[in-house]
């Protein structure tokens, strides 16, 4: 599945476990690096002491659960199940408000013509579909130039990106 | 009004560009119905019954003339030659060509307009008091601070896929022109006991199938705090509202679910985090708005024409339109003029192209090069010399846009219902003639007084049927079109919603319907009083006895 990070194309460290009724983290999760997990198995994700930790979200989870992780994860994995939820997009901004500085990955239902909200948004990883990646894909993000609203890109709006006004 | 600089301009070229590129990849197969789908709607394009039908944005109801000249050369070269004006103040196409679409758009920036989010779940187009800046009670005016939420609202990357769409209204005096209290958002201009003027915010109003009254959230909002507040409302609802079943995903719905005050404690939680960022409005930046929004270099005039006192003497046409279509202008000698789009025969809100330019000219040539697009599905003249009215008059007439008719029955609001529209059950413009056929008598109009009839097609509710003193909706039984009123609604600053009368009616009974209600009222108003208030003082029961009893 085509990875981009800050725009280029990656490779992916990361593994997604998620164990079903019947197996236990610990089994499937042996030997993983890079570890990437729901928020539900958090808990017992970290006890494994893996050498990196992550955790996927999706809109019915709210950033005061990963709070108390942001300083120990360095992987946060936000779930859009259908493109039109837009609920990741607050989560994004909520995220990096709270000062979490490591990557933030879009995955799910994701799209070439939601790249470039995503990023304004605080995304910088995006996982696409065989099928909806091409190199054309990168130009989403330079569509649109200007803007008018801060976002966590650059929290100014046009009228303070030119001259430090006074508040 | 507001002029493009470059940052303006570079957006809308952009976006242009963005779109050509989806709808060629959508054309191309590269792209699914469904994506495409939430693409072009953000871009006011939808796929109608007969055609797609492109919306363009009006900002605050606002134009130029030179801009409503370009629509009437898009109506007349990509389209048959009319638009339809919209209750959100926009204008619609209803027979262009998807793959025409990009071009129209290009042709649209060449005059700093766009179709951006007029249609999907994403903030749409503004709207204001289409009197705004020159009806003399007013306490400030409203369109600079539009203009600052068009800017922050367009192209929003965080609120461009809510659960559904989001409106928004600003008012600026007492009388409430824009429907506000049906509005996501309501905001009013007021001022508090320190002598500051701000915004009380109402949330969670709106109409369709699960009408609703606006609630007031606060009570008054420090203007420099506008944009980082309403980032909280929209950030709270983006998250928490329904995205399960789309008739319940409003903010309305979650406002009534969560109940106003925890609705509020978590957007005065999520502002805290955001009141003291670059959210905040600077002074330099309000002041730069309001500076597009100056006064007009008005005439010093008497506030008596005797030119016009001539006028109204002699012609009894025209006087009969001056006192029904113009009204009072802030500024000595001038008067706002109501350019009506109800006709005795044609749709209301419809206007051909040759019409555009005619308007486009007269506000060349009268009043500022500037018109309004209003709530009610007409155009204003705001700025007109009362020594022009004559003039301006009798060119209006030539065109069939000076009917007599404004705020009576007639002066409907009307969607395009089942003849254009996707959604629509119903037909709405043939009951729209009907009613026209029925009262083409002006001077009964007039006896009547203000009555504001709204119409829909369908429970969506965009002729805004809830809040019209008479409502018409349309309903499907059985493949048969038939009509559930309802009375007693207001849209104004006295909003309320309408009550059903009784069981729906046939297509081919609306009109003697109507006869039996505005008999009622004649029969039991009492003097000067409004069919509204009629209604609210006797209830519905005199009128359901007439209307039913001899339906038998």
């Amino acid at each position: 599945m085509p990875l981009l990070i800050n725009r280029q194309p990656a490779a992916d460290r990361w593994t997604l476990i998620q164990p079903q009724e019947g197996e236990t983290l610990e089994a499937l999760a042996t030997g993983v690096d890079a570890l990437l997990v729901p928020i539900e198995q958090l808990d017992a994700a970290a006890a494994l002491n893996p050498a990196a930790l992550g955790v996927q979200i999706n809109g019915d989870h709210s950033v005061a659960q990963l709070q108390p992780w942001l300083a120990r994860v360095t992987l946060i994995a936000v779930e859009f199940p259908v493109f039109r939820d837009g609920r990741g997009y607050s989560l994004a901004r909520q995220i990096r408000r709270l000062g979490y500085e490591g990557e933030l990955r879009a995955v799910g239902n994701v799209g070439r013509d939601q790249l470039g909200y995503m990023e304004r948004c605080g995304f910088n990883a995006f996982s696409l579909a065989d099928d909806r990646y091409s190199p054309d894909t990168l130009k989403a993000f330079s569509e649109i130039s200007v803007r008018y609203q801060g976002a966590a890109d650059d929290p100014r709006p046009v009228y303070r990106q030119h001259s430090e006004s006074t508040v | 009004m507001y002029q493009y600089n470059t940052v303006d301009q570079q957006i809308v070229d952009e976006r242009v560009e963005q779109f050509r590129d989806q709808t060629r990849r959508y054309l191309a197969g590269d792209l699914s119905d469904d994506e495409f789908l939430a693409l072009r709607l953000m871009n006011g394009l939808y796929i109608q019954r007969q055609a797609p039908m492109l919306r363009v944005a009006i900002p605050y109801g606002l134009m130029s003339a030179n801009q409503l000249r370009k629509l009437a050369h898009i109506a007349r070269t990509y389209d048959k030659g009319y638009g339809h004006f919209t209750t959100r103040t926009n204008i619609q196409f209803n027979w262009p060509k998807l793959e025409e679409v990009p071009d129209i758009l290009a042709e649209l920036a060449q005059v700093q307009m766009h179709a951006i989010q007029t249609s999907g779940n994403c903030i749409r187009n503004t709207t204001t008091d289409h009197f705004a800046g020159v009806t003399p009670d007013e306490l400030e005016d409203p369109r600079p601070w539009c203009e600052i939420i068009r800017q922050w609202s367009t192209l929003h990357p965080e609120f461009a896929y809510l659960p559904r769409k989001f409106k928004i209204a600003v008012t600026g005096s007492a009388e409430d022109r824009a429907a506000s209290q049906v509005h996501d958002i309501g905001l009013h201009l007021v001022r508090n006991a320190e002598g500051d003027i701000g915004f009380e915010v109402l949330v969670g109003g709106g109409l369709g199938r699960t009408p609703v009254i606006g609630k007031v959230i606060r009570e008054f909002l420090p203007k420099q705090d506008l944009l980082s507040y309403l980032d909280a409302i929209l950030r709270v609802y983006n998250l928490n509202g329904r995205r399960d079943n789309k008739y319940k995903a409003r903010i309305k719905i979650l406002v009534e679910a969560m109940g106003v005050d925890a609705f509020r404690d978590q957007v005065e939680a999520e502002w805290q985090h955001t009141r003291d960022t670059e959210l905040r409005l600077t002074d330099a930046e309000i002041a730069r708005v309001k500076g597009f929004f100056q006064p007009h270099p008005y005439e010093a005039l008497p506030a008596e024409s005797p030119a016009l006192q001539q006028q109204l003497q002699s012609d009894s046409d025209f006087k009969v339109w001056f006192e029904r279509n113009t009204r009072a202008h802030k500024v000595s000698g001038y008067r706002c003029v109501v350019v009506s789009l109800k006709p005795l025969l044609g749709a209301p809100g419809d206007i051909t192209d040759r019409q555009m330019d005619v308007v486009a000219e007269l506000a060349e040539q009268y009043s500022f090069a500037e018109i309004r697009s209003t709530h009610d599905q007409n155009l204003v003249l705001a700025e007109v010399r009362q020594d022009d009215l004559y003039a301006v008059w009798t060119v209006l007439t030539e065109y069939n846009l000076a009917r007599a008719n404004i705020n009576t029955l007639t002066d409907m609001i009307v969607c395009p219902g089942f003849d254009f529209c996707a959604l629509a059950n119903a037909k709405t413009l043939n009951i729209s003639d009907a009613i026209n056929a029925e009262f083409d008598n002006l001077d009964y109009l007039y006896d009547l007084g203000d009555i504001q009839l709204n119409m829909s097609g369908c429970i969506n509710a965009c002729g805004h049927h809830h809040v019209g003193h008479i409502g018409i909706l349309g309903v499907d039984k059985k493949g048969e079109d038939w009509y559930q009123i309802t009375l007693g609604g207001s849209g104004r600053e006295d909003a309320s919603l309408g009550k059903v009368l009784g069981k729906a009616v046939a297509a081919d009974e609306v009109p003697a319907v109507l006869r039996k209600i505005l008999e009622t009222y004649v029969e039991q108003r009492t003097d000067e009083e409004r069919f509204l208030d009629t209604v609210r003082r006797v209830g519905l029961t005199p009128f359901k006895e007439k209307v039913y009893a001899s339906a038998h």
